[in-house]
């Protein structure tokens, strides 16, 4: 591609009848690029990536992919990429075996070597035993695996992941954030969908945060922390927690308070000016202070700083992905 | 200038060969989930035996408008039972984003649908007419013609299954498209019974359906040894259902995912 992206997305649209799912959106991912695409339920993600994977058709905008107009030559596009879908649809009737036949036989992979591919995937997924198993005996977990494999049998120049990690145990997780990276070293461009901010964090050079059919943030994971810099933050924890959140939020000098399990994060101007006063606080109120940290802001910080979310809700996300890693 | 035009049949030509293979994979895919098992065999043959046996209460019906109705009412009910959920199984369980993210376009997704049930309706159709012929002693005049009709017939009823599963969300629902479609059918195209005998007004309304047309070929390829004007034109007619039906099915799928 000339101007050296594999994704640019110009004025993109989609509209269900009176809903508008993505309202003009405009990005590029480079080529090479591990690109973070992240946004709470209902945001538009995934829209997004059906457009991007073409699976469904823009209402307006232009959508191009690998090189090609998505809208008009779909066939073009969808021959250099590869998907990874959030839900693991592989054929359940079909053995592992046959499901990664089928996927590389829709690529007109040669015989021989999707055979040799195929034996390679599943032998690093670990499923190389089982491959004579009908999909639908697999435990979730293993289905993941098997819907990574069928992604990767054609070997794509660019990689669509929605959330690759979900569903897996934290063996299996750490083997895919590992394959991500190494697939990126040999050229491979990522766009990766997930709910783990920390994931992102770890693994993409930019991220695009979408809410409510808008890109909210995009930038670097660093850049957009640095952006909020600003604000210091001491967690600090007390033998108690009852009613605490409210009485912490009178502190002079704070601008925000969020409870996170039994710890209590203080958005603050000056943590010197703040740690004598929550002291104070702590003995006007008899109340024994157990730990006391002072944090950068992590990447979880700056989007519900940048986007407006409430930290609730960004908090919903996480716990959503963690329920369903911890089923595998 | 004709090297361009060369070209552009080259790229054609490359085009097509493209689709019928990824056609026939994803064709050989639904043929081993979907359609190979015992109970779809069994339902394809059941209800078209039942009905037979409806309609031989009326009284006497020839030999070969048996051999000729039953094999075609075993085409459409084993095609159209199975095709009419190909499509909607694959929307619920997911696997249908698989196929719209690969390099396919929504026209092979369809033929290669079609593909397995014209397969299917080819075996239902071969259990049914050979053996019946044999013990009804029935002598089929050109076996060549029945195959060759029985060919466009498979292929129009599993393209109309696909009608009804592209444009069905759920299962009960494309069963129901389905049956709204093919039992009108049974009754309007002279299935067990010569269209002659029908009112004029139910003569013009069988000439639109497909049922009649495969039941007309199959009675001519029994009756007759060479191509009879009536059996070009039922062939004709059965490959522009097909056509129809296809493209019918491309168009609904298109709005469906969209």
């Amino acid at each position: 591609m000339p101007s050296g992206n594999d994704i640019e997305v110009v004025n993109l649209t989609k509209r269900y009848d009176n809903i508008l799912a993505v309202d003009n959106i405009n990005f590029e991912v480079k080529k090479g690029e591990i690109f973070g695409f992240l946004g709470p339920n209902g945001a538009g993600k995934t829209t997004t990536t059906k457009m991007l994977t073409g699976q469904t058709r823009p209402t307006s905008g232009t959508l191009t992919v690998a090189g090609k107009n998505m809208v008009r030559e779909p066939i073009e596009a969808k021959e250099s990429i590869g998907v990874v879908p959030e839900n693991s649809n592989v054929y359940d009737e079909m053995s592992a075996w046959d499901n990664l036949i089928f996927a590389a036989q829709l690529y007109r992979v040669p015989k021989v070597e999707r055979e040799k591919k195929a034996k390679e995937l599943l032998e690093l997924f670990g499923l190389y035993e089982r491959r004579k198993d009908r999909a639908g005996v697999f435990s979730q977990g293993m289905k993941r695996r098997l819907t990574i494999a069928a992604g990767l049998i054609y070997k794509p120049m660019l990689l669509f992941l929605d959330e690759p990690t979900s569903g897996l145990d934290v063996q299996s997780s750490r083997m895919i954030r590992n394959l991500i990276k190494d697939l990126n070293r040999t050229g491979v461009t990522i766009f990766l969908t997930t709910h783990y901010i920390e994931e992102a964090d770890q693994l993409c050079q930019r991220i695009a945060m979408i809410n409510k059919g808008k890109i909210v943030a995009l930038d670097s994971p660093e850049k957009l922390k640095a952006s909020v810099e600003k604000h210091q933050i001491i967690e600090v924890s007390f033998d108690q927690t009852r009613n605490l959140e409210q009485k912490l939020s009178t502190l002079k000098g704070l601008e925000k308070v969020v409870q996170f399990g039994d710890k209590f994060r203080l958005h603050v101007r000056s943590t010197s000016e703040e740690v004598p006063l929550l002291s104070d606080f702590a003995s006007k109120n008899n109340l024994k202070i157990i730990s006391i940290n002072t944090l950068n802001p992590s990447l979880e910080d700056a989007l519900v700083e940048m986007t407006g979310l409430s930290p609730e809700i960004m908090a919903n996300e996480k716990e959503q992905g963690k329920k369903v890693a911890n089923v595998g | 200038m004709r090297k361009n035009k060369a070209r552009r049949w080259q790229t054609l030509a490359k085009s097509w060969a493209d689709t019928t293979i990824k056609a026939f994979y994803i064709a050989l895919k639904d043929a081993r989930v979907y359609y190979f098992k015992a109970p779809n065999f069994t339902y394809g043959l059941l209800i078209p035996v039942s009905l037979y046996l409806a309609f031989s209460m009326a009284g006497n019906i020839s030999s070969k408008l048996i051999v000729a109705g039953l094999t075609s009412l075993v085409m459409l009910f084993g095609t159209t039972s199975i095709e009419a959920v190909a499509v909607v199984l694959e929307k619920q369980t997911g696997t249908l984003d698989r196929l719209l993210a690969a390099p396919v376009s929504l026209f092979t997704i369809v033929l290669g649908k079609a593909l397995a049930g014209f397969f299917f309706g080819l075996i239902l159709a071969g259990v049914v007419l050979f053996p019946l012929a044999a013990i009804s002693g029935l002598v089929i005049l050109n076996p060549l013609l029945a195959v060759v009709a029985i060919a466009f017939t498979s292929m129009a009823f599993s393209a109309l299954g696909i009608v009804a599963s592209s444009y069905a969300k759920w299962v009960p629902e494309a069963q129901m498209i389905s049956n709204f479609l093919r039992f009108p059918m049974v009754f309007l195209s002279g299935t067990f019974v010569a269209l002659e005998t029908y009112p004029f007004q139910l003569q013009v309304v069988a000439r639109f359906l497909p049922l009649t047309y495969s039941v007309e070929a199959l009675r001519s390829s029994i009756a007759n040894s060479t191509v009879t004007f009536t059996y070009a034109v039922d062939i004709g007619v059965l490959a522009l259902f097909t056509l129809m039906f296809l493209a019918l099915s491309t168009v609904i799928l298109k709005k469906r995912i969209a």
